[in-house]
């Protein structure tokens, strides 16, 4: 049977510590000695949505295997821009490759995807729903750093409403005990109700405005951009915008201990002078996408490392 | 007391009985059983505002028929959970089940979420699964948004 990543939720915590190994194993080979395993595979890329590290990242892991890539970044010079529907799109594009990478701005797109080809599909993105493979290299960087993923204080800082890497992300650690978050958002743009699941043993939750506790009690801070592009009302996004903004002033009292990460790409949420600084844990995070990417397409395509 | 209540509706030899139906909505359950062109022509009793010990008020419908198709006993499910319909064969209960929410709801409503891709692709069927039956919500497989059962409009195609 052919195995799809479509959503944290069909995720067990097994599976997730599943993808956490391999990816570790991935990351300990030199690229020289892994760089035929997927050798004569193809991988599609099919990106209906602007996207910088997500598609290189998935696209660099496959190169890096031995396989190959062909896709497109721009729906409009494909046929979708005559109308085709993404069930004809599926079918026709499958023929071509060995595993699809998919995003799309409709939600569940990538969940159809799934459903109808006969391939495995990978979704990089579903409107505000699901990106299970920026949630799988979240944790896999928090595992790196800290060595687990659960029993840290976690704090998630900037639009918690509208952030998809957020709810998923919050959604995963859920799965394992003892979780202890700290939501800094503005009024407007707290964490919904839903995800906020009220059990003791699990997770508590507490929430603020001001970032202040983040940055002297958590262990880890992720930061995430106001997204402008999921505002209806751009005069809400103006008020908002700057809420949150960390520089290396207001890291002088945090612990040595602590990590910042973003799933980028930034606006302004943390002055570029903290990458310098041992807090900055976003370009490492980036470069452990790569690992998990190589990771998600050996587990799909049945291979080993 | 029995026998006194179904001098009001009668018995019948062989057929199906829709029972413990919440006061008000006998009608609607009528109305879904004959939207099916094969139920159109059957005879059928309702019976309203019946006195009940679990629902204080109840309605109830008998049916000259064999039985009921599964979407229809789904729909039925949908729109009044804990109902129960019984099989009579000479004039006894041959079978009785208990109507239960359904645990998935296949192609019979529409999602809510307006950038879900259920809303775009043509002919797409929908899917909702149930997410927690006391408070009766449901989500939707594809964008996975949960939504109360009765947020959920129809599909109409």
């Amino acid at each position: 049977m052919k195995r799809d990543l479509i959503s944290m939720d069909d995720l067990s915590a097994g599976d997730i510590r599943e993808y956490l190994e391999l990816a570790e194993q991935v990351e300990r080979i030199p690229h020289a000695d892994k760089g035929s395993r997927l050798l004569g595979r193809i991988l599609m890329v099919m990106f209906f949505e602007p996207s910088t590290r997500t598609r290189l990242s998935f696209e660099s892991a496959m190169c890096r295997l031995g396989g190959s890539v062909i896709g497109f970044s721009e729906s409009m010079i494909t046929s979708v821009a005559k109308g085709e529907s993404v069930v004809d799109t599926i079918h026709t594009v499958e023929n071509y490759a060995d595993i699809i990478v998919i995003r799309h701005p409709k939600e569940g797109t990538a969940r159809l995807a799934s459903e109808i080809s006969y391939l495995p599909v990978i979704n990089a993105g579903d409107g505000t729903n699901q990106h299970p493979s920026q949630t799988l290299l979240d944790l896999y960087t928090i595992k790196k750093f800290f060595g687990k993923i659960n029993g840290l204080r976690i704090a998630f800082v900037g639009d918690l409403k509208y952030s998809r890497t957020v709810h998923s992300l919050i959604q995963a650690l859920l799965k394992f005990p003892r979780q202890n978050f700290l939501l800094v958002s503005p009024e407007t743009l707290r964490l919904p109700e839903y995800l906020m699941r009220d059990d003791e043993d699990a997770a508590t939750f507490s929430e603020t405005t001001g970032i202040e506790e983040a940055l002297s009690t958590c262990d880890l801070i992720y930061m995430t951009r106001i997204q402008k592009e999921r505002f209806p009302d751009l005069v809400e996004y103006e008020k908002v915008k700057d809420s949150y903004c960390i520089d290396t002033g207001m890291l002088e009292h945090a612990p040595d201990s602590l990590r910042i990460l973003h799933p980028l790409p930034r606006v302004n949420e943390i002055s570029y002078s903290v990458d310098r600084t041992t807090y900055a844990g976003y370009f490492q995070q980036v470069r452990n996408g790569l690992f998990m990417r190589q990771a998600i397409l050996l587990k799909l395509l049945g291979e080993s490392i | 007391m029995k026998d006194k209540k179904f001098l009001y509706i009668p018995k019948i030899e062989k057929g199906i009985v829709i029972d413990h139906i919440p006061a008000g909505f006998g009608a609607k359950i009528l109305e879904i059983i004959q939207s099916d062109d094969l139920m159109k022509d059957i005879i059928v009793t309702l019976g309203l505002n019946y006195k009940s010990t679990k629902l204080g008020r109840k309605d109830m419908i008998k049916l000259k028929v064999d039985d009921l198709t599964p979407p229809m006993v789904q729909h039925i499910s949908l729109i009044c959970p804990g109902v129960t319909i019984k099989k009579i064969s000479d004039y006894a209960v041959e079978k009785k089940v208990t109507v239960r929410s359904p645990r998935e709801v296949r192609d019979r409503l529409e999602c809510r979420n307006p950038n879900c891709i259920t809303n775009y692709e043509h002919h797409m069927e929908t899917c909702f699964r149930m997410e927690n039956e006391s408070n009766q919500t449901y989500r939707c497989i594809y964008c996975e948004r949960v939504f109360q059962l009765d947020e959920l409009r129809p599909l109409i195609r």
